[in-house]
């Protein structure tokens, strides 16, 4: 479990957060819902220990990561990877290289052993054969599957995707989806940051909606559908009622 | 933050990341193809701008320099001149003002384009130190660099200057070479390859300082490339100063 406790942080006089409290339930992919600006990719930052709160505590296997050493927090960054929203590809690497930049010890594996586990993840994602290609050589979505081949080459407990399906094509989303249903079957926890509903409710256990920097609602789908709060409410209606949805309007009027 | 606030948060900003760099020195070791490259590419890339730069400052001091000893009829002296004038100030300054400009600008560009990128918090989130990998790999091909440059810039700027002297002022291209070599004593040396050092030092890390601090987006990425080529020729400036006015007399 991975919990964050009345977590608050203010960068140049703007409140980010404001005293969030959430947990992760391992095992299971838990989505952040949110507007654009909302805090969300400053949850995945804080819970990496990338940014430091100015309030509150992250707990990972019962330790503070606020406390960590740096040693404790280069182990902790290793059981947890990340996908961020724009790749973060290095471009001067080839698709190889930048999974294999990260690999721990990479000169004490065998001469085979870094190839085998570049082929093993390329294979995973279903890019075998890109090794040497560069990043501007791949396409949005294959950009984006790179990146997952990396937050992998640790085998970490917990992945954070940060807008994982935003601005690809619906193939492309849902190849990404289909990967995340598959590490999760591997037993792998995934966070899952993200604005669009059909892709959280398709894969998401659990739901967190935040706004503004604030937690608004937390639990089950039926929980969040249940919600009496405004926000969720608004942020929802689209699939609530059914005459928001322009496809089911436009699809039910060329039916008729 | 009032500007001045912005300012001193800055600079002790930019102290901390130097900390780091000193007490991060070591993983130069596990970083060595970075630095390399990057010794390569100042290296090779700078060395017809310095070529161009060293060789038209020692024409021009001999053209100027020549039409005042002239009216003397001490033309014999430009030799004296433009060897100590190259080695001492002008080959050093030429050369940390060229590169302050291509290194300074090529750091800050690269290194900001990778903070707006997340590629810098990938660093750290894969457990990478952006300052093991990116900043120090950089100072020291600077640290390394800038000496052999500014060498270059020297010796192309006394022979621009025998050049010119011979064919305008009719000096003997021997004699002035010799004249050239035996003006310039130890202290002038000294002083004239340490200042690339600082140069060297302070162009990397202001410029890696400003692309590491880069936010705002492709404007922000401007102004801060804007900046790191501004502060960093405006330190050489007064370093030179410092040298030749305070390290000078306490040679
Ligand atoms: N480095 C930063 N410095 C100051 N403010 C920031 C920084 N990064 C993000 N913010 C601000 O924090 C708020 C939340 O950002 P973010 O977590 O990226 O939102 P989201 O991912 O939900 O779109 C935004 O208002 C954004 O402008
Ligand atoms: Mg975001």
């Amino acid at each position: 479990m991975i919990e964050l406790k009345n977590i608050s942080i203010t960068l140049n006089d703007n409140v980010i957060l404001d005293d969030v409290t959430l947990s992760i339930e391992m095992g299971m992919n838990t989505i952040i819902l949110g507007p654009s600006g909302a805090g969300k990719s400053s949850i995945l930052k804080i819970i990496l220990g990338l940014w430091k709160p100015d309030n509150g505590e992250i707990i990972f296997e019962g330790k503070n990561v606020c406390k960590m050493t740096d040693d404790e927090i280069l182990q902790l960054r290793k059981k947890v990877g990340i996908v961020f929203q724009g790749n973060a590809l290095f471009d001067s690497l080839t698709v190889a290289e930048n999974i294999l930049y990260f690999l721990p010890d990479k000169k004490k594996l065998s001469e085979n052993e870094p190839k085998y586990k570049i082929e093993e993840l390329l294979s995973f994602v279903n890019l075998s054969g890109t090794e040497n290609l560069y990043p501007e050589e791949l396409s949005g979505g294959m950009k984006k599957r790179v990146a997952i081949a990396r937050a992998l080459a640790f085998n970490p407990q917990v992945i954070l995707f940060d807008e994982p399906t935003t601005g690809l094509d619906p193939i492309n989303t849902e190849s990404v989806l289909e990967l995340i249903e598959k590490l999760k079957q591997n037993g792998t926890t995934s966070v899952i940051v993200t604005h669009i509903l059909d892709d959280a409710i398709e894969v998401g256990d659990n739901f967190i909606v935040i706004n503004e920097g604030k937690i608004v609602e937390a639990g089950s789908l039926e929980k969040i559908l249940r919600s009496k709060n405004p926000f969720v409410k608004e942020f929802f209606k689209r699939f609530i009622e059914e005459n928001h949805n322009p496809f089911i309007r436009i699809s039910k009027e060329v039916n008729k | 933050m009032t500007r001045f606030q912005k300012m001193i948060f800055g600079l002790q900003e930019f102290s901390l990341l130097i900390k780091d760099i000193f007490a991060h020195f070591g993983s130069v070791k596990d970083n060595w193809t970075e630095t390399i490259q990057e010794m390569y590419l100042i290296g090779t890339k700078s060395f017809f701008l310095i070529f161009l730069g060293g060789l038209f400052t020692g024409i021009i001091l001999a053209i100027e320099t020549g039409h005042q000893l002239e009216t003397f009829g001490a033309t014999a002296w430009i030799a004296k001149t433009v060897s100590l004038g190259m080695v001492r100030e002008l080959g050093p300054v030429i050369t940390g003002l060229l590169l302050a400009a291509r290194t300074g600008a090529k750091n800050t560009s690269e290194l900001g384009a990778m903070q707006l990128s997340e590629q810098i918090d990938a660093l750290r989130a894969f457990g990478a130190s952006p300052v093991e990998k990116l900043v120090i790999p950089r100072t020291i091909a600077a640290l390394v660099m800038f000496l052999p440059l500014t060498l270059i810039a020297d010796i192309v700027g006394i022979l621009g200057g025998m050049l010119v002297s011979n064919q305008t002022f009719h000096s003997d291209i021997s004699v002035f070479w010799n004249t050239a070599v035996t003006s310039l004593k130890m202290k002038d040396l000294f002083v004239g390859f340490l200042k690339p050092i600082f140069f060297g030092f302070f162009i990397a890390t202001i410029s890696c300082y400003f692309g590491l601090t880069t936010k705002g987006g492709t404007t922000g990425l401007g102004k801060n490339t804007i900046n790191a080529v501004v502060y960093s020729s405006a330190l050489i400036l007064v370093i030179d100063f410092i040298f030749t006015k305070v390290v000078w007399e306490l040679l």
